[in-house]
């Protein structure tokens, strides 16, 4: 049978030499049940694997984070998260306020806002930014499911929105985000891995890390080696001078490009200087902007609908706030885009029972509050924040959330109207 | 799609299943789609490039046997493959010279911008198919399968950066109904994890060191850059040996063995033996395809030099359409003559036998060719020639550095992170000693026929440290850009 099984078979090339070089040469299958037997070991002793807040090395995010579980912060009554649409109006408000460069990835309040809504409520408040360079619905999604839980849980969530949030061309996929790469490091999002990776690369490698314990943490099995390697040379070779971050960006601009060394990025006061010049980011947003993807869309909607969800089951009270933007940028956003963010803006928010501050639409914000096309300048970002202050302090839940007895409504979208910079930092 | 990419991990796997599955007269066509699906993953359009040249030589070149003028006809298939290198790899090189030189004379031209992008390997086929029709012309038989001779060009192993393969050795490989054989398996594996391993885990870390000192020599001392010059002839031959044995290791999965590329360069005694270690393949082509149809050495004196010199300065600009790899095949060319002369000199004054073939001089001539040949490297490296120059410089006053030596004035230990800054000092020397011990072991039998527990050991070891230290994303590899 054997025979004519090898006679018949002369297309199938398997059949007759298997067994003759098997023996000898089946080092690649014991190499590789032996690779998967190791790691299914070391998963379980989980040697070389760092804390999720022993990073590597910091960024904006890791910094936001460390501080977070500072002591002092405890728990904060009201969480800002979001992007640089709200990171650096509140930054640079507070760098007005206090005349002074405040080094910015280390800077996670809003002294401005806390100064603001006590004058409007009488109550003091301890705030926290957790808004980020690049922030996406999914970035704060993850933010709010692993790190606002517990004693850390705001009483109150500001998040604020933009048009860019819910249709960046430019970013290939959630997982894309720096954010993205340090915070999940604190929890597992297997159920929305559908979302998280769309293409079949991001979760081949997603799946892979899973499967291969040295591949889904090679971060900290890298760090942890390079660690011990740099303890050994600490004592052949220390370093005298060692180089800063920032000198070491100058040789290698590549390398860590978002990594924040001390005093790397500053907000900067403009009270008695003329704001910086109007920075023309239009081809920037063109970019950003040059198609409506509609599952890039609903995703990231859906990310907000569940931060939302997550929060509210937690006792937090959100608050959503759609940021404004220049009319430059609302018209490269074109007519159906602006109106298809708006209504779904404003359809979640009603939808989730959450209030909404609609800055998109409320005008009163010229074209001289903005650094550029979306980002408001520290004289923009005051009359935000006082705004938004005095929202909050007129609103129900927030005073019910924040135990303050809510003050009569007042029209809250009114121009800011100063005598002068001086008199409104009082 | 590179070798060290996920796709490759996805294709390569899929391509060694149906090959094996697959009647034998299906696995060349197999080869041959999967080679331009390989090719086309990166550009579609230039899938035609490849196409069109395939066929134009399988077609011109038997009319060698038919036509009395041959030398016209050679000629001519030699052009078409000439022209169309020349075209998308030195027309842009080419104008800017011209401008350059309208410039010295002070005439202003304007020169086109052509946005040519160039296509991957095409340095690579094209000599391939320059051999061929030689081989033809010199009386060999030409390829009768379409598909064969397609799948010898663009065989996706060796596609993009070599080696450079000899149609004879190749094309009959793919007549030969080959069973399978674990030992495919578990030598080709063991060359790609070998790759794999010099390519990401020596040359990609070594090429943050070599970014950061060529293109800021300015804020590193000389002794930095003596250490980083070493660093990138380590880096160049890591990157290209582990595509080279990656290459090596992908055709064995199907069967086929293509030519080596390297042979422990760095233990060359001379000029002349390391361009009989490195990059084999081109070394060979051009020695039978340039040097020999120039006259070789069956000639004065003077033209034998001058065929090296030309041949080297060739083989410089080969490697990229720029000024300072001109200007690094040049060295090499006055190092062969220098070689030459040297050797002759010796030969004349009669040094004794004795001393030349001591051990000494044996390892003193090491030495001093591999200080040599990373000169060269320099203006291999450098963008410029200018910036070559300037680095030169800097290793050429190393020795006033040395008498006020300290630990202190190495830029390289001040920089912590990436970790592979200060670990130079420990991972050089130990690259060094690493030729030659393999030269020690390779005629060892527990080397060349390790015990089955270590060779496994090795293996799972590698597939750790390669899942573990994976990038998300990796430099190019250096001969890509050929």
């Amino acid at each position: 049978m054997q025979a004519d099984q090898l006679k018949a078979s002369s297309g199938n090339p398997y059949l007759g030499k298997l067994t003759g070089s098997f023996d000898r040469a089946n080092r690649t299958l014991a190499a590789v049940a032996i690779f998967f037997v190791l790691n299914a070991v070391w998963a379980q002793t989980k040697i070389g694997t760092l804390k999720p807040q022993d990073f590597p090395f910091y960024t904006w995010t890791g910094l936001a984070v460390e501080h977070l579980f500072k002591k002092e912060v405890g728990t904060p009554s009201v969480a800002f998260v979001g992007s640089s649409l709200v990171l650096y109006p509140v930054g640079n408000v507070d760098s007005d306020l206090v005349n002074g460069e405040i080094d910015a990835p280390r800077h996670n309040r809003s002294w401005y806002f806390e100064k603001k809504f006590k004058e409007a409520s009488g109550r003091e408040i301890r705030s926290f930014n957790f808004s980020l360079p690049g922030e996406m619905p999914s970035d704060a999604f993850l933010i709010e499911k692993f790190l606002f839980k517990g004693d850390k849980s705001p009483n109150v969530l500001v998040y604020g929105v933009g048009p860019r949030d819910f249709m960046d061309n430019l970013l290939p996929c959630p997982q894309a985000t720096d954010p993205f790469l340090w915070l999940s490091r604190f929890g597992d999002y297997n159920d929305h891995i559908a979302s998280i990776a769309p293409d079949w690369q991001t979760r081949l490698t997603y799946e892979l890390g899973r499967a291969i314990f040295t591949y889904g943490h090679r971060i900290d099995l890298s760090t942890s080696g390079a660690r011990v390697v740099a303890s050994v040379l600490d004592k052949i070779a220390p370093a005298t001078k060692p180089l800063s971050i920032a000198d070491r960006r100058q040789i290698m601009p590549e390398y860590h490009p978002f990594e924040c060394g001390v005093n790397d990025a500053m907000f900067r006061p403009y009270v008695d200087r003329p704001q910086p010049a109007f920075v023309d980011n239009v081809a920037e947003y063109k970019n950003r902007y040059r198609q409506l993807k509609w599952d890039t869309f609903l995703t990231q909607m859906k990310f907000l609908s569940e931060t939302i969800d997550i929060a509210k089951s937690r006792g937090t009270t959100v608050v959503l706030v759609s940021m404004p933007v220049t009319d430059i940028n609302r018209r490269l956003l074109g007519p159906h885009a602006a109106d298809v963010y708006n209504k779904a803006v404003h359809v979640l928010a009603s939808s989730k029972g959450v209030k909404l501050v609609d800055l998109f639409n409320a005008g009163g914000y010229e074209i001289t509050d903005f650094n550029d096309t979306v980002h408001l300048n520290s004289v923009g970002g005051r009359k935000m924040l006082t705004a938004l202050a005095q929202e909050l302090a007129s609103d129900k839940k927030v005073s019910s959330a924040l135990n303050i007895k809510p003050l009569p409504v007042v029209s809250p979208l009114e121009p800011l109207h100063l005598a002068s910079r001086k008199e409104s930092l009082l | 799609m590179l070798f060290n990419s996920l796709q490759y991990l996805v294709f390569l796997p899929t391509v060694f299943l149906l090959y094996w599955i697959l009647p034998h007269k299906a696995r060349v066509p197999l080869l041959l789609v999967a080679s331009y699906v390989f090719y086309m993953s990166w550009k579609p359009i230039y899938g035609l490039l490849i196409l069109g040249l395939t066929a134009a030589n399988f077609y011109l070149v038997p009319l060698l046997q038919k036509t009395e003028n041959k030398k016209a006809m050679i000629g001519v298939i030699v052009a078409v493959n000439l022209v169309t290198l020349a075209i998308f790899k030195y027309l842009t090189f080419a104008l800017g010279s011209v401008k350059d030189t309208l410039d010295l004379f002070h005439v202003s031209w304007r020169e086109p911008h052509l946005h040519i992008i160039l296509p991957l390997g095409i340095s690579f086929f094209v000599f391939e198919f320059i051999h061929y029709a030689v081989e033809v012309y010199r009386g060999r038989e030409p390829v009768k399968k379409f598909t064969e001779f397609a799948l010898f060009a663009s065989f996706f192993p060796t596609q993009i950066a070599g080696p450079i393969k000899r149609y004879q050795d190749f094309i009959p490989q793919l007549s030969i109904p080959a069973k399978f054989k674990w030992e495919y398996v578990d030598e080709g594996m063991q060359m790609i994890l070998m790759g794999l391993f010099k390519k990401v885990i020596i040359a990609d870390n070594l090429s943050n060191v070599v970014a950061a000192g060529f293109g800021h020599p300015g804020n590193f001392s000389s002794c930095d850059m003596w250490l980083i010059t070493y660093a990138f002839a380590f880096q160049i031959f890591f990157d290209f040996a582990g595509y080279t044995d990656i290459a090596r290791g992908s055709a064995m999965l199907f069967g086929y063995k293509v030519p080596i590329n390297f042979n422990l360069p760095y233990l060359a005694a001379n000029v002349a033996d390391f361009w009989n270690r490195w990059h084999i393949s081109l070394s060979s082509w051009l020695r039978d395809y340039l040097f020999i149809p120039l006259g070789g050495s069956r000639c004065s004196k003077i033209l034998n030099y001058r065929n090296l010199f030309i041949t080297m300065a060739l083989g410089g600009l080969w490697h990229g359409a720029a000024m300072h790899f001109l200007a690094w095949g040049a060295y090499q060319g006055v190092l062969l003559i220098a070689h030459k002369l040297y050797s002759e000199a010796l030969a004349k004054i009669g040094v004794g036998k004795d001393i030349i073939e001591s051990r000494l001089y044996h390892w003193a001539s090491i030495v001093v060719t591999f200080h040599i040949v990373c000169v060269g490297w320099v203006f291999f490296r450098a963008d410029s020639v200018a910036v070559a120059m300037q680095i030169i410089q800097k290793l050429i006053a190393v020795p006033a550095e040395l008498m006020h030596f300290s630990a202190s004035q190495l830029a390289i230990l001040q920089i912590r992170d990436p970790i592979i800054f200060p670990s130079l000092v420990l991972i050089l020397p130990l690259m060094m000693l690493s030729q030659p011990i393999i030269a020690w072991m390779n005629d060892k039998k527990f080397y060349l026929s390790p015990p089955w527990a270590l060779q496994v050991g090795v293996m799972v070891a590698l597939m750790c440290i390669l899942t573990i230290f994976s990038p998300d994303s990796s430099p190019k590899f250096i001969y890509f850009q050929f």
